[in-house]
């Protein structure tokens, strides 16, 4: 079977972006959190909303039926509107639909929204799959990454004390983003107080709170029609789902997943790792920024924490990884988390990202990983 | 009052314990838990799906002490660890104690833990280094 290249044959471009702060649970309702962000883009794009074609709404917990309720109150156009769920990389997923509504040409403009309130639990479907096992209740997220950071100090030779420098990198970073839902520099006394998991402790696990995140997708004939800022258009040249495959026993399945899916988006976008100067990747626990620097090819296995250690990966240096603070500082709202990533890349290719900026940022890379398990990446960049 | 099973589907209560997994009769992959849908390897469904006992003996790749936890069993701090079985698969299990660390040979006890509702004494596996 052909595999088509639809974002290289189509080009298709981020125009607009906003943001609703990640925010610990409030009284804010979802549709309040979902068109403030979505006016946000709009207005950031110079367009309307009459303009977009179709709507993607990335969340996982809101329960069914999300979309039309809250984006009906930008007006009620009848557009074709779609709830995507891919666990924590549904906002991604988001992203992803619109990018192929766009390539495929059925639409010129279409907004990807991602939005979320956490409920009780995240009611995550494997665990009513039937398929029982010996840990079922005891390793929950924050200790399926705890082992994961054991396995990779021993087979590295990796202090506790260097994998928290992530967590200090990505506080210090969320710091000065206005967005987020942890806005503090800590010390590395305080990452390290207060054990979770293993060597994971309160700081180097995210917050999952609420918050909504949006980007508004086109064409070059939608750029053209609505005569918008092309300096400001941020191309995507890759955008590539994956889900886990098998890969032997004792093969960490997140680093794993990542390394396909981030491959295939290299390929996709005809680049390499290294050209890569911007990057938000799924840093939910500290662990999980080294074992993807690492499965994405920005440096060989093991080195991810002497690169940290050293501020190869800060703003300024090599690359930025997780310039937005990532989830352990900007948040994890889950359903808005994939769109917000594409959002801070957006805003780090234009230039536009103040305190925060990459400078000479061109290319940039997005990744979520979700429970299942799926990947979503996506490469951007600027001319 | 009868002792069962925290996990019946998994575990034989013999002396030593024995873990339950599948052998798939058509591509030979041996894997764990016992799955009651079909092979993640070759897609046979269950009926090529057999019972292999697996021996409750393994190698540790790696620990981590559990200091938050929203249910009432095990109590924290509780050791959970990836334990590649000398059978093949990889599990996750608890481990009696804290001093198990990665590398340690370990093989599966039964652990008598909280009581169910109906006053029923319920074991589960966990594992401690080879005495």
């Amino acid at each position: 079977m052909s595999e088509t290249n639809l974002l290289r044959d189509r080009p298709v471009y981020v125009v607009g972006i906003g943001l609703h702060q990640y925010q610990r649970r409030s009284e804010t309702t979802y549709v309040e959190l979902g068109i403030t962000a979505a006016r946000s883009a709009l207005r950031d794009a110079g367009i309307t909303w009459p303009d977009v074609q179709a709507a993607y709404t990335g969340t996982a917990l809101l329960g069914m039926g999300s979309s039309r309720i809250m984006l009906s109150r930008l007006g009620a156009t009848g557009i074709p509107m779609t709830q995507v769920e891919n666990a924590s990389a549904s906002g991604s997923s988001a992203v992803a639909q619109a990018c192929l509504e766009v390539a495929s040409g059925r639409s010129d403009v279409v907004l990807a929204l991602g939005v979320d309130k956490p409920r009780g639990g995240l009611g995550a479907a494997p665990g009513q799959a039937g398929i029982e096992n010996l840990e079922n209740g005891t390793v929950v997220p924050f200790t399926h990454f705890a082992l994961l950071a054991s396995e990779y100090m021993h087979l590295h030779g990796v202090t506790a004390e260097q994998v928290a420098k992530v967590a200090f990198k990505n506080h210090r970073n969320g710091a000065s983003n206005q967005y987020a839902q942890r806005q503090k520099v800590r010390s590395m006394e305080e990452i390290l107080a207060e054990p979770i998991s293993g060597a994971m402790t309160r700081l180097q696990c995210c917050p999952v709170g609420e918050g909504a995140a949006a980007a508004v997708i086109a064409s070059e004939e939608g750029i053209r029609h609505l005569d918008l800022d092309r300096s400001r258009a941020v191309r995507i040249n890759a955008s590539v789902t994956r889900t886990e495959a098998l890969y032997g026993a004792g093969v960490g399945i997140d680093a794993a997943l990542t390394a396909e899916t981030g491959e295939a988006a290299f390929n996709q976008a005809g680049i390499e790792p290294s050209d890569v100067d911007v990057l938000e990747v799924h840093d939910a626990f500290a662990i999980e920024e080294l074992l993807y620097a690492e499965a994405l090819g920005l440096c060989p296995p093991g080195e991810a924490a002497s690169l940290i250690e050293s501020g190869e990966f800060d703003i300024g240096g090599r690359c930025a990884l997780s310039p937005s603070g990532g989830l352990l500082a900007m948040g994890h709202p889950i359903g808005p988390t994939g769109t917000g990533q594409v959002v801070e890349v957006t805003r780090q290719l234009r230039g536009e990202a103040g305190s925060r900026q990459h400078q000479g940022a061109r290319i940039g890379l997005t990744h979520m990983v979700g429970i299942g398990a799926v990947c979503v990446v996506h490469v951007l960049s600027r001319d | 009052m009868t002792i069962q099973a925290r996990h019946p589907h998994l575990l034989r209560l013999t002396d030593p314990p024995v873990i339950l997994g599948h052998r798939c009769t058509s591509c030979s992959r041996v894997a764990f838990p016992p799955d009651p849908y079909g092979c993640e390897q070759c897609g046979s469904s269950c009926e090529d799906l057999e019972e292999l006992d697996l021996e409750a003996r393994g190698t540790v790749h790696a620990v981590a002490t559990v200091h938050r936890h929203h249910r009432p069993y095990p109590t924290t701090p509780f050791t959970v660890a990836v334990i590649e079985l000398s059978g093949g698969p990889v599990i996750k299990a608890i481990v009696a104690g804290s001093q198990v660390g990665v590398g340690a040979e370990v093989e599966g006890v039964l652990v008598q833990d909280l009581e169910d509702t109906e006053g029923n004494t319920l074991v589960d596996l966990q594992f401690q280094v080879v005495q």
